[in-house]
């Protein structure tokens, strides 16, 4: 495999200005475990830090240390730290004084215990999160074998749903089947609002009936459940609406189908 | 007392919340300038610093040295999340508000918000020539990639793609030596 192009691509990459099928082909040579290249990679990541630090700093507001310093001391341990300094004072005693020993290895026991006690937290939280995730995978799954069943399905049809308004970017696409209901994905949907939540509608002879509310993840994704309805669809639309969703459209369409 | 960033991190890694605090200590003052130039509003600079340092402290266990340097990771994951944050502004104002283009426009006829760019603007990079520079700059505070920029500056992608290679090889070379 050649080189040329892709390690005057590094820099370009690094700087986050690499697209399309450039990006895509740069990122498949780097992970096919070209040195060359991610050596490329890190100097190019050092020459952007200096790039950084050759521009003047600036003290940030305080209350964003306040803020992060309470978000990060609700999961860290602060007094793993205090303990180990408090340690180290209480060895030197120990040397001098003989009746402190026994109180220094009290400090080393206490230390010991926040440790494995550190250690039984984490383990829970990621026994917690395992659960989680399989929870999520399992849903996922079951969705994955709905679209699967519909797509082998004759009757199903695929419908196609194009952004509008606050969604102009978003596209959705909607496995459906009159009979048996059916499953809509979405995609670069903006995420909701506080206090707003997305709902579906399926539109009969002119007449909206809510089909469910959904929201988006991080990326701009969702996967809905779709119930069957009585009379054959016409169009499908999502509109942005107050949380708890509404018996009939009140706010504008982020994705519609075409008539 | 003076740690070595590694340890910092390494410290984050087990819990060690103290760690973190010397970390933002030392990082926060290089990274705000530069994300605050990125989305160019202070809350929203202030936001993605938080971001920045709570992701960072959740991803330090992650960290490895030998794919680069603390410096090097913090202003990574500072560009990325506050670009990411302009992405975001930039999707929701072309269809509420302006389209990036005249927003653009009226910020570079405003000598006043130019002149407060420039104070943020890494001296380096003055030292460019400008045709290498303007591309540069779009793509490191602006976040476009190759192809935005040629329908920004309305120059062909080829131009564009040779000027943001010739002057990110000099950028390296003129910081080398510093380093």
């Amino acid at each position: 495999m050649t080189h040329e192009p892709y390690e005057t691509q590094a820099a370009v990459y690094v700087l986050g200005a690499l697209d399309g099928e450039e990006r895509s082909q740069f990122e498949e040579h780097l992970a096919g475990g070209c040195v060359e290249c991610a050596e490329a990679v890190r100097e190019h990541a050092e020459t952007l830090a200096d790039v950084a630090r050759d521009a003047p700093p600036m003290i940030p507001p305080a209350h964003v240390k306040t803020d992060l310093m309470r978000r990060v001391s609700a999961t860290g341990s602060a007094r793993a730290t205090r303990r180990r300094s408090w340690l180290r004072w209480a060895a030197v005693s120990a040397a001098a004084v003989v009746g402190v020993s026994a109180f220094a290895a009290g400090f080393v026991a206490s230390r010991y215990e926040a440790r494995i006690g550190a250690m039984a937290r984490e383990t829970a939280r990621v026994r917690a999160e395992l659960h989680r995730q399989e929870a999520e995978l399992r849903d996922r799954l079951a969705v994955a074998q709905g679209v699967n069943d519909l797509l082998s399905d004759p009757a199903a049809r695929v419908v196609a749903l194009r952004g509008s308004g606050p969604g102009d970017e978003a596209w959705g696409r909607l496995v459906w089947d009159d009979a048996k209901g059916g499953y809509l994905v979405v995609a670069n949907v903006p995420a909701a609002p506080a206090g707003k939540v997305y709902e579906l509608w399926t539109i009969s002879g002119g007449q909206p009936r809510p089909a469910g509310l959904f929201t988006v993840d991080a990326s701009g994704r969702a996967t809905h459940p779709v119930a069957p309805t009585r009379s054959p669809v016409d169009v499908f639309a999502v509109t942005l609406e107050p949380a708890g969703g509404v018996p009939a459209p009140t706010g504008p369409i982020v994705l519609a189908s075409a008539k | 007392m003076a740690w070595a960033a590694e340890d910092l991190i390494r410290q984050m890694a087990e819990g060690d919340s103290d760690a973190c605090g010397r970390f933002y200590d030392r990082y926060a003052r290089l990274v705000y300038p530069l994300i605050l130039r990125i989305v160019q509003d202070s809350a929203d600079a202030a936001d993605v610093l938080q971001e920045v340092f709570w992701e960072a402290w959740q991803a330090a266990a992650r960290y490895d040295p030998a794919r680069g340097s603390p410096e090097a990771w913090i202003v990574m994951r500072a560009r990325t999340r506050a670009i990411d944050r302009v992405r975001a502004v930039r999707r929701r104002g072309e269809t509420f508000v302006a389209p990036l283009d005249e927003a653009m426009a009226a910020d570079r006829g405003d000598p006043a918000q130019r002149a407060a760019d420039r104070v943020v603007v890494a001296d380096v990079l003055e030292r460019l020539p400008e045709h290498q520079r303007e591309v540069i700059e779009l793509a490191y505070y602006g976040g476009l990639t190759q192809t935005e920029i040629a329908e920004r500056l309305k120059q062909p992608l080829g131009t564009v793609k040779t000027r943001m290679r010739t002057g990110l090889v000099r950028l390296r070379e003129i910081m080398k030596p510093a380093t």
